[in-house]
This record gives structure tokens, C-alpha cells and sequence, in this order.
């Protein structure tokens, strides 16, 4: 008896220690699988789809129950055949949906690449998302700081003053009843003493004199800097960081602001290049999966909605404030300056991809403008405007005879402008 | 004595000077100081950024009229319609107008440099600096990637790209607001070249 309830404990022992191996290890298994589909997911599935919103594609939760498995094979190796050549009742609804758009066949992921790909939908591993973000108070010092801190510090002289004449007058009163005689404060006429100082001709020059020095550096610092706005940081309707976009992003100058190289502004982006990459960059995950506000802002100029991603009809233009203004009594053309002289943006517009806010970096004085004149060196090797100016002196060096053409005299727009 | 006085008189000067310069540059960032004959500054023809009073909804930049067409730009929506159908007939029909020049691939490459990598990446590999950083899902490599819209992307027709760029796909965004039909040919030439790397 003894034995057999022995060997029952011990099988029973050895049947729990092998259910509890298997189990875990099947997780262990089902864990590398999602965080195999992971990566798989990230680079082929992204591009359309996200899990828990509908993208260019639906979203994808939930799909390992809405279809059977096998079907999800057959439509992830070939969705396009399923919907024309079969005609599968579940493959044309989905179509109708999404109509004209198809899933691009993936006829290289193999049987086990996709059933990855589906255990990382059916249980994504929680990734660090963050939940809303408190909004970290900066440690930053502000004026009301400032101000604060001047103020406690008046009230603290002016406590100490008080305190110090109340402790004058209670030892006075001490020293009262304990019979000393105390000599009477004497009065002093402090009007008189102003008096004097200001029949004192020495003080009146002197004093003079620093009040005309104050306002005249004054003036000068003033009127120097009329009209020039260096430094001028206006506040932008959206909160748009250069930092990050052409910093951190990498992203060109020129992607936005395609008009540098061809016109005469650099152009201020329409809200449709903002939509190249906030169709699908919403930084949700930064605020707690809602749209950034700042980026809700686009959405809501151009009545968009993210869910539907469809436009409304009431659409209406950011205005942004104009940073850099020349006065119209100057010509500035950026293609001339970026295309032909070669100018770096930054030359003229400072560290833009480390401004968080933008800022007027240069003076766009004339002074600045001409010194940039003096000191840059043309380049007029490959300018055909060069060449045709270096052989009309070639022409006058060899005596030549020299007619208005030669210098586009013939031109129609010298006459007829 | 005197002396003493000189440089008594000449150490409150500096000061004064050096006080009233701070004082007065302090000035407001958010504003743009004091400007004298501000109607200079403003143009008598509106600039387009401009707010206008004479047009209803206000603004001087006006949306052109429908089926006008900047200079040097095309209307590709009548031939080559943003469909599946008008991205086939693209990529059998359109051809690249511009010869294969050492001067026109230098171009494109800039172009692309400009306009692409940031997602497509330097080689088209799909590699791109937003793509790197996890913001934005990566593009199929144009050398070994599959297109959505059928066959592998170094398969890809010239129409067929120009289409992709001026309309968009999937996640990209169409770009023919931006690029101009020469500068897009330019790009279609250069990304022939990345089709061919392995």
C-alpha cells in the first residue's frame, strides 16, 4: 500500500514538474514568437497598417477573430488574387471598404513569419509606452520669479526697519525709566541740506552732465536699433520646434521650404507638406494616445479628421507671423543668393536646427548686406553671365572695337521693361 | 588732487555709459523695437503672406482658379488620374522627356537628397533619418523591396515613379506641390540608378 501511494506521489511529482515545464516554456515560445512578429511587423506592416487605428489599411486588432487563420494567410501572400480571381465574399468587403487602395502581396513571408506576425497582434508585448504626460515644470527662472523675489526682499528691508526704530524706542523708554537722562533727538531740516546741495554749483554741473550722458546713450542705442529686429521672436500660432524637424529629423530645409531654390521667397509651407508626415505622426504616444495638441492644430485648419482621415470643407490657413522682414525699398531674391552664390541657410538665418523657437538671427541691415558684399568672392567659373563678361574685357584689353551689345544693349527689356 | 577728480569723473561716465547701454538694450524679444516709418517696411503691392481686406476671405494668397496652371507645371490629372488604372497607364506611357546627362543625374541626386531621404534614405534602402528614428514606417527598398501596387520596386517604370512622387501612395504624400515636373523627371532618373543596386 505504503509503495503504491509512493509511486503515485512520485509520478504525480514528476507529471506536475513536466505540465509546469511545458507550460512555461510554451510561453517562452509564444514570447520570442510576438517579439519575432515584432520586427517583422515594424518593417513590412507598418507602412499601412497600426494596431488599434485605422491607417491607410484597418486597424489590426483584433483581426486573428474577425477571420480564420488560414484565410489570414492566404490574403497576407496574396490579397489581390483573393479579391479579383477568387472573389472571396470576406476579401471583396474588405475591398469595398478601402476601394481603390490593395495590400501589397507578401508572397516571401513565410508560413512562420506570418503566424508571428499574428501572435504580436493577438498579444503586442507591452512596449514603454508613456501614459499622459505631466508636464514637467521647467526649471526655468521667470519674470514672476523674479518679481517675487524682489518683493520679499523689500518687505524683508522694511520689516528690518521697523524693527530696528521699535527697538530704538523701547531701549530709549528702558533707559527713561531707569532715570537716564537721554539727550532729545535733534530734528535735522533735510530740506535745507537739499538746498544747499542744489546752490552748490559743482553738484549741479556734475549732476547735469551724468543726466545728458544717460540720454544721449540712450538715444544712441535706441535709434541705432530702430528698425533693426535681431533677436525678434515672435509667437507662432503652432508651436513649431526647427530643432526638431531640421535637427533632431534631419529633415532638409529645402522639403519645406522648396521655394529658396526657385523663387524669390524661401516660401512659407502650405499645410499639405505638414501632411506628408502628420498623416501619420501624431506623437500620441507622448500624450497619452491623444494627437498632440500642437499637431491637432493642422488637423483643424484643414478639418481633418484623424479617425476617417478624410477633409471637411471648412478648411482655413495657419497664420503664422513673418519673422524676417525686409523693408520694400530692397530687392532680396533667395534663389540668386542660395542657387547661384552658393549661401548656406544658416549663413543668414543662424543655428536654425538648434532654435526651438524661431528667432531673427541676422540684423538684415544694409550694412550687414554690403559688408557680405565686400568680403564674399564671386565664384564665376560655369556662369555664362561671368564668361560673356570676362570676354567683353578680353575685348577692351585688346582694343577691340565695344558696342552696347556686347553688354545686352540689344536686349528687349533694356527698352521695353 | 586734480588728478584723482579726472578719474573719479571718467569712472562715473563708464558707468553711467555701461548702465544706460544695458538698460536699454533690454529690449522685448516678442517685439520688434521701435521702427521708424514702419509704411517702408510694408509693401505697397501685397505680399502673399499678407492679410488683404479686399478679397472675401481675406487673405492676398488666393486659391488659383480650377484648371489654371503655373508655368512649368503639369496637370497630369486629366492624362494619368490618380487611380490604379491612371498608375498603369503612366507606367506604360509616360516616358522621361529629358535625356540621361551626367548634368541632369548630378540634379536629380540633389533632388533626391532633399526631398527623399529623409524616409527613402541616401541608397533608397528605405533607411531614412525619421525612419531611423522609429517616427515614420520604413518605405520598401527600391532595390529589393516589393511594390503595394505589384511587382518588385527595381521593376518599377519611369511613369510609374513620377506618378508615385506626384500623387503619393500609402503612406507618402503626393509631392507635385513642391516639385516641379522637370525636377521630378530629375529624381525618376536618379532613382533608376538606386533600382540597381544590390
Amino acid at each position: 500500500m505504503r509503495n503504491i501511494s509512493l509511486f503515485l506521489r512520485s509520478v504525480a511529482k514528476s507529471f506536475l514538474v513536466t505540465v509546469l515545464l511545458t507550460l512555461a516554456l510554451s510561453a517562452a515560445t509564444k514570447a520570442q514568437d510576438a517579439a519575432a512578429g515584432a520586427a517583422i511587423f515594424k518593417s513590412r506592416c507598418t507602412a499601412c497598417h497600426k494596431l488599434d487605428a485605422k491607417s491607410v489599411g484597418p486597424a489590426l486588432a483584433g483581426v486573428n477573430d474577425r477571420h480564420k487563420k488560414e484565410w489570414l494567410h492566404k490574403w497576407i501572400k496574396n490579397s489581390q488574387a483573393m479579391i479579383f480571381d477568387e472573389k472571396d465574399p470576406e476579401a471583396i468587403a474588405i475591398y469595398d471598404q478601402f476601394k481603390p487602395i490593395t495590400m501589397t502581396p507578401f508572397p516571401d513571408l513565410s508560413d512562420g513569419d506570418i503566424d508571428n506576425i499574428l501572435a504580436y497582434i493577438a498579444a503586442p508585448p507591452a512596449t514603454g509606452k508613456k501614459g499622459p504626460v505631466v508636464t514637467e515644470a521647467k526649471e526655468e527662472i521667470s519674470d514672476l520669479m523674479i518679481g517675487g523675489l524682489v518683493l520679499v526682499i523689500i518687505v524683508a528691508f522694511i520689516v528690518i526697519m521697523l524693527l530696528n526704530r521699535v527697538t530704538g524706542t523701547l531701549e530709549r523708554l528702558v533707559m527713561k525709566n531707569n532715570g537716564v537722562e537721554i539727550p532729545e533727538e535733534v530734528t535735522v531740516d533735510r530740506g535745507a541740506k537739499f538746498k544747499k546741495l542744489f546752490k552748490n554749483k559743482k553738484f549741479v554741473f556734475f549732476t547735469g552732465i551724468i543726466i545728458i550722458i544717460i540720454l544721449v546713450s540712450i538715444g544712441t542705442v535706441g535709434m541705432w536699433n530702430t528698425g533693426v529686429h535681431t533677436g525678434y521672436q515672435p509667437t507662432q500660432p503652432i508651436k513649431f520646434s526647427h530643432q526638431l524637424h531640421a535637427g533632431i529629423n534631419k529633415i532638409d530645409c529645402r522639403y519645406c521650404h522648396s521655394g529658396a531654390y526657385k523663387s524669390k521667397n524661401a516660401s512659407i509651407p502650405s499645410l499639405n507638406v505638414c501632411m506628408n508626415c502628420h498623416n501619420y505622426v501624431t506623437a500620441a504616444d507622448n500624450y497619452g494616445g491623444q494627437v498632440s495638441p500642437e499637431i491637432a492644430k493642422i488637423y483643424t485648419a484643414l478639418d481633418y479628421n484623424p479617425d476617417t482621415r478624410e477633409y471637411g470643407p471648412n478648411k482655413k490657413p495657419i497664420e503664422w507671423v513673418r519673422v524676417h522682414n525686409l523693408p520694400d525699398l530692397a530687392y532680396f531674391n533667395h534663389s540668386q543668393h542660395v542657387v547661384v552664390g552658393g549661401v548656406r541657410c544658416q549663413k543668414c538665418h543662424g543655428p536654425v536646427q538648434t532654435m526651438d523657437e524661431l528667432y531673427q538671427y541676422s540684423p538684415l541691415t544694409m550694412k550687414w548686406c554690403i559688408n557680405c558684399h565686400r568680403e564674399t568672392e564671386v565664384n564665376s567659373k560655369g556662369n555664362a553671365y561671368y564668361d560673356r563678361m570676362i570676354a567683353a574685357h578680353e575685348k577692351i584689353k585688346k582694343g577691340e572695337k565695344m558696342t552696347a551689345a556686347v553688354f545686352g544693349g540689344t536686349e528687349c527689356g533694356k527698352c521695353h521693361y | 588732487m586734480l588728478a584723482m577728480n579726472k578719474l573719479r569723473i571718467t569712472g562715473v561716465i563708464f558707468l553711467t555709459v555701461a548702465a544706460a547701454a544695458v538698460v536699454s538694450s533690454c529690449s522685448d524679444k516678442k517685439s520688434t523695437g521701435w521702427e521708424y516709418a514702419r509704411n517702408m517696411y510694408d509693401p505697397l503691392a501685397f505680399n502673399p503672406d499678407q492679410p488683404n481686406k479686399h478679397f472675401a476671405n481675406g487673405q492676398t494668397a488666393q486659391t488659383p482658379p480650377a484648371h489654371t496652371m503655373p508655368v512649368g507645371f503639369d496637370e497630369p490629372e486629366t492624362d494619368y488620374p490618380n487611380t490604379p488604372e491612371g498608375y498603369q497607364s503612366a507606367g506604360l506611357n509616360l516616358k522621361n522627356p529629358l535625356p540621361l546627362t551626367k548634368a541632369n543625374l548630378e540634379e536629380g541626386k540633389m533632388l533626391y537628397a532633399q526631398m527623399c531621404t529623409q524616409c527613402h534614405g541616401l541608397t533608397g534602402k528605405g533607411d531614412g533619418s525619421i525612419v531611423k528614428l522609429e517616427k515614420f514606417p520604413a518605405p520598401p527598398s527600391y532595390s529589393t523591396g516589393q511594390s503595394s501596387r505589384g511587382g518588385g520596386m527595381n521593376e518599377l517604370s519611369d511613369g510609374k515613379i513620377f506618378h508615385t512622387i506626384t500623387y503619393g501612395v500609402n503612406m507618402m504624400g503626393p509631392h507635385r506641390y513642391q516639385l516641379t515636373p522637370t525636377e521630378r523627371w530629375k529624381i525618376v532618373q536618379f532613382v533608376h540608378e538606386l533600382q540597381k543596386l544590390q
